[in-house]
């Protein structure tokens, strides 16, 4: 089995695409079923290579090559490291509960299933690929659906002073994604012309020793290419809008899984081969990566649109990804990696809950929802505990996660560090804020006879929120994963 | 998880199973359900129960052995290691009794005093959680575990103060709690991580060790042990961030005794003490704690003399004793501190107790205009209340008395002389508006809506009683107290005691003669002061000022920066591209029936543009 494992977790969602896209469309159950036997079965895999990754032997595993295109030195070659064996859960974890939330979708639910099931390919080729060229194909495969997903099924938004309407919110973040892709495929055939070796392999071009000139032009490129799906400050703004836009589950992979996709980039392939640019850029990408932990906190505060909210907060958050990488250092490094994990999971976690109250209430000005836990009891729970666990309450994954890039912040740019901390402490205000609105305080009679999630929305939250626990209070299986993939990575910059 | 290990069950080490056990009871409740049930209340109270039941053992054992400290790993990232442990000392066992055994009282308290309560049993859940996270504070061996229960300390003042959440007052001092600590806890994370930095460690005593061999630089010790005592200042309500703890008020009554004696405020204390060393070797500190403390004591003092909110003038008032501890740390007598953080808590927990119960007895007053003479109708509530007045007013031969005593002689040792004056000031101030209190609610006639007054249920005054005989004999221990925590025992200075004796006697005097006897007008007293009581009745306009700070800078910024997002990262630079992309192109009109076909132009356009840049960026 373990010699099909990862080319089972993309093949599966694409066969499935296929076979849902050959099921009539009013066979709804079906439908349902399909995806979400299929999303159920890549959780398993996904927790399968969780639990079975070896830390002793290290390096990458599960790893299996299919010949494609000798001429080019391109081959589908598939392996997994601690890092990219955390991203492969998270992706488990997430579009399982995403497909759980989005059961009741009526609307076009078959195409709707076939884009989704086609992204969450994508992502996870992205995760097992080694090889730059499938690494590229895939990143687009999982980008590119994104563009119908949200037009088609997305809302448009009256904000009275602006309108954000459901075509522009998918425009914006195609045009943006797009135009980062090209960034990185430039890049990386300029890094395949000068490896000189006739090979897309990652593991071979890591050998290629490339000049420090090379790599300080190129790592930029990677950097921001990536980063803008990352959410890098200033190229952010596709993010908020998109979310905005986009219907729950979506939101709930984009946020929870895509934007890792731009952070596992810049390690993965930025960092891992080209450490001299890596090292030369890092302090721009600890200064972007400040201002997006303070900036997104500080737009976080004065939104009124509760999807905007959690939009910013994720900006915000990413930036605690960045300054981590940005550390070079195990500690920060690590820390980040954590919180692609920890932020995914909260993330989709939050989107979920704003998709639970907006279904029922069709409103989601933080003004006008009030007093909501007396009726929705579990919904105001799980966003409690996303909450809590986004303002980096120990107990709950992301006071590991923060608390580890802080620590590594702090050993070469102290200032960062204290303004990363200044940044959790302005995260409480606006999550504490968003609770006391919209959850506590008198109920209004518009709100009283709102029900409460469904079984179906709860058990997915439930398994959210279990992992936010289990992470932060027992983060060494995590720990040990990404410290496995980290050490050699950590050796080559260190050893420049 | 991982420290749910059976193997340390010998000796002091058993000292975890207290904060195991009230973790379990947490647990419990929430993952059954009982959010309604009754029997919320039973796990709770056994858990607190044997957590004090642990205490005893524990401290048997510790006078045998000693101090002992053990740590295990947590997790390892890189060369970072994260051990979780637990410290076995003066200073932790003293806290685990006091914990422990406030917290049984208030949850026996709080099973007859919340009985209506829906949620009956997630207020317990939560109360077990307070106290296994006060727990873990006070037995952490690494400031890192410290940072983690003392959030979880937060974290339950949050969900308790808020209690009552449909009252948009209860949330809104939740949230103030929550987000004034956390202005100070910003400080305590920098702080720690700066000691890290350098030590390499999270571990209390190595940290300690190694400022003592001189091993951090002066300048990062200074900072660091002035940005945690920040995070000590908005635990322990020290001005300027002490706005949050009257507001704390909105929670049940119960639940304000937890917070004021035996948990949250007394974190800070603790956390000073602990790291004491390190303020020593860092010298100049020290002053900045007098000071701190030393002011905290006179206003909030002075502003306890003119609320007319029973609650409030209780609040203020622990407010103004936190300022005492912090001034006996300050003056270098940390054994002092302790002392009396160990008396006002008993104290303290018995006034808001019996505060409680004069509420419940009264159908919920707490205004005290408009009680008065309830002494005979709640005689037991009435007793304790007096002694728990006389205690803080510092009446010999109650327990306060003492501590208060040994606080002034540390003062004179170990400050200029004008600290102690000033500190006989708030003494004072203590004095006559504890006395205050006591008369407005206890003497005089009883108002004629209040003749349905009534003593409260036994489950009520039991644990008044106890705390009353405990404040009664407080002051007994002190030099029991000296010896356990190797302490010199001062000489007895005895212009400092008769100073400070009459500080309470005359304090009380005067409060007697103005309201009971009526020989000086109230409103007489306050025309001299003039505007001064103005500004105290509002706590000098302090919390007006944050909330200016917070609408006219804090928003209007936030909102300038989401203006700037949308205007000019987004309208201008975003759209403002497009546009301009948008003229400059010919056939882009047909973009409205197709915009696979703008995607397709921006992707040559930007393939063209960035090949060509990087085709001269090559050469």
């Amino acid at each position: 089995m373990d010699n099909y494992l990862l080319i089972s977790l993309i093949l599966l969602p694409a066969l499935a695409a296929i076979m849902v896209a050959f099921v009539p469309r009013q066979r709804l159950f079906e439908i349902r079923a399909i995806s979400g036997i299929v999303a159920f079965a890549l959780f398993v895999l996904s927790a399968y290579s969780f639990i079975n990754y070896d830390n002793e032997v290290g390096g990458y595993q599960f790893t299996r090559d299919y010949a494609w295109l000798d001429a080019l030195g391109i081959q589908l070659s598939m392996g997994i490291d601690g890092i990219s064996t955390t991203m492969v859960l998270l992706t488990g974890i997430v579009s399982f509960t995403a497909v759980l939330i989005s059961w009741n979708i009526e609307h076009r639910a078959k195409d709707f299933f076939v884009l989704f099931l086609l992204l969450v390919a994508g992502v996870y080729g992205v995760f097992v690929s080694l090889d730059l060229f499938f690494f590229f194909f895939f990143y687009e495969l999982a980008v590119l659906p994104m563009y119908l997903l949200i037009g088609v099924w997305g809302s448009s938004s009256d904000f009275v002073t602006f309108i954000r309407n459901k075509e522009y919110g998918a425009l914006k973040l195609m045009l943006y994604l797009v135009a980062g892709s090209i960034l990185v495929w430039v890049a990386l055939l300029a890094v395949y012309v000068e490896g000189d070796m006739n090979s897309f392999s990652l593991l071979k071009l890591q050998d290629a020793e490339f000049s420090e000139d090379f790599q300080r032009l190129y790592f930029p490129m990677f950097m921001v290419g990536f980063g803008v799906l990352a959410g890098l400050w200033p190229f952010h703004t596709w993010s908020p809008d998109g979310h905005v836009a986009a219907p729950t589950s979506v939101s709930m992979l984009h946020a929870g899984v895509l934007m890792k996709l731009g952070a596992y980039g810049i390690i993965r392939i930025g960092v891992d081969l080209l450490p001299q640019g890596a090292e030369y850029w890092m302090p721009l990408l600890m200064i972007l990566g400040t201002i997006n932990v303070v900036y997104g906190a500080v737009s976080a505060l004065s939104q009124t649109d509760l999807k905007y909210v959690i939009g910013y907060s994720s900006v915000s958050h990413m930036g605690y990804v960045f300054m981590g990488l940005a550390t070079l250092n195990a500690t920060g490094m690590g820390g980040a990696v954590l919180q692609m994990f920890s932020h995914g999971i909260m993330t989709a976690l939050f989107f979920a809950l704003v998709g639970v109250i907006y279904d029922r209430s069709h409103v989601r000005d933080i003004g006008i929802l009030e007093g909501l836990a007396k009726r929705m009891g579990w919904t105001a729970s799980f966003f409690a505990i996303a909450g809590l666990a986004s303002l980096g309450l120990p107990g709950l994954s992301g006071f590991v996660a923060e608390v580890l890039v802080f620590i590594g912040t702090f050993k070469d740019y102290p200032i960062f560090g204290v303004l990363g901390i200044i940044g959790a402490a302005i995260t409480a205000v606006y999550i504490l804020r968003l609770l006391g609105k919209v959850f506590f305080g008198p109920i209004s009679e518009d709100w009283k006879t709102l029900p409460d999630a469904s079984n179906v929305e709860k058990f997915s939250a439930g398994i959210l929120v279990l992992f936010l626990l289990v992470v932060g209070l027992y983060p060494k299986p995590w720990m040990d994963l990404i410290n496995t993939g980290l050490s050699p990575l950590i050796e080559r910059v260190a050893g420049l | 998880m991982m420290l749910l290990d059976f193997t340390v069950m010998e000796g002091v080490q058993v000292a975890w199973l207290a904060p195991a056990a009230c973790i379990l009871a947490f647990v419990l409740i929430v993952s059954l359900r009982m959010f309604d049930s009754k029997i919320g209340s039973v796990i709770s109270i056994v858990a607190i129960a044997s957590g004090f039941a642990i205490f005893l053992y524990v401290f048997g054992q510790f006078n045998e052995s000693g101090p002992a400290e053990f740590a295990r790993e947590w997790f390892t990232i890189g060369s970072t290691k994260i051990t979780l442990g637990m410290a076995i000392d003066q200073l932790s066992v003293v806290m685990l009794g006091v914990i422990t055994f406030v917290a049984l009282l208030v949850q026996i308290y709080s099973v007859s005093y919340m009985e209506e309560e829906s949620r009956f049993g997630w207020y317990f859940g939560v109360h077990s959680l307070f106290a296994a996270s006060m727990l873990i504070l006070v037995l952490a061996n690494n400031l890192l575990l410290l940072y983690v229960a003392w959030e979880l300390v937060g974290l339950c003042s949050y969900l308790l103060i808020g209690f009552w959440y449909e009252k948009r007052s209860a949330s809104e001092a939740a949230k103030k709690a929550f987000i004034t600590t956390r202005i100070g806890d910003v400080g305590l994370l920098i702080g720690i991580i700066l000691l890290y930095r350098t030590a390499g460690t999270f571990d209390t005593s190595t940290i300690i060790h190694i400022a003592q061999e001189g091993g951090f630089a002066d300048s990062t010790l200074m900072a660091a042990v002035l940005l945690i005592f920040l995070g000590a200042m908005g635990k322990s309500a020290q001005f300027p961030l002490h706005v949050w703890l009257p507001d704390a008020m909105e929670g049940p009554t119960p639940v304000s005794a937890l917070i004021h004696a035996a948990t949250m405020v007394v974190a800070g204390i603790y956390l000073v003490a602990r790291i004491f060393p390190l303020f020593e070797v860092a010298d100049p500190s020290l002053t900045v704690v007098a000071v701190v403390g030393l002011s905290t004591a006179v206003i909030a003092a002075s502003i306890a003399l003119v609320m007319t909110d029973l609650k409030k003038i209780l609040a203020y008032s622990t407010v103004s004793h936190l300022g005492f501890m912090m001034l006996a740390l300050g003056s270098g007598a940390y054994v002092v501190a302790m002392f009396h953080l160990f008396t006002h808590a008993f104290a303290k927990a018995l006034l808001f107790l019996s505060a409680g119960s004069v509420d419940h007895g009264t159908g919920g007053k707490r205004d005290i205009r408009q009680l008065g003479g309830l002494r005979k109708k709640m005689p037991i509530t009435f007793v304790t209340f007096s002694i728990g007045a006389l205690a803080l007013a510092g009446v010999p031969p109650l327990g306060g008395f003492f501590s208060k005593d040994e606080i002034m002689m540390a003062v004179m040792d170990g400050r200029h002389p004008v600290f102690f004056l000033i500190a006989i000031i708030a003494a004072f101030m203590s004095s006559v508006y504890m006395i205050r209190a006591l008369i407005l609610v206890f003497f005089g006639d009883l108002k004629p809506e209040n003749q349905e007054a009534h003593e409260s249920p036994a489950l009520i005054t039991a644990p008044l009683l106890i705390l009353a005989g405990i404040s009664l004999v407080a002051g007994l221990v002190l030099s029991g107290w000296q010896d356990f925590f190797n302490a010199k025992h001062h000489d007895i200075n005895f212009l400092v005691l008769a100073l400070s004796l009459l500080a309470s006697l005359g304090g009380l005097f005067l409060g007697w003669a103005i309201y009971s006897k009526e020989w000086i007008s109230s409103r007489d007293v306050a025309a001299k002061f003039g505007d001064l009581e103005k500004y105290a009745s509002n706590g000098y306009y302090l919390d007006v000022g944050y909330q200016w700070c917070i609408d006219r800078i804090v928003l209007v910024v936030a909102r300038i920066v989401s203006l700037f997002d949308r205007i000019v990262v987004n309208d201008v630079a975003v759209n403002g591209t497009g546009y301009s992309v948008f003229l400059s192109g010919f056939k882009l009109r047909y973009v409205e029936t197709g915009k696979v076909y703008n995607y397709a132009l921006a992707m040559v356009v930007g393939i063209l543009v960035v090949g060509l840049t990087i085709y001269w960026g090559l050469i």
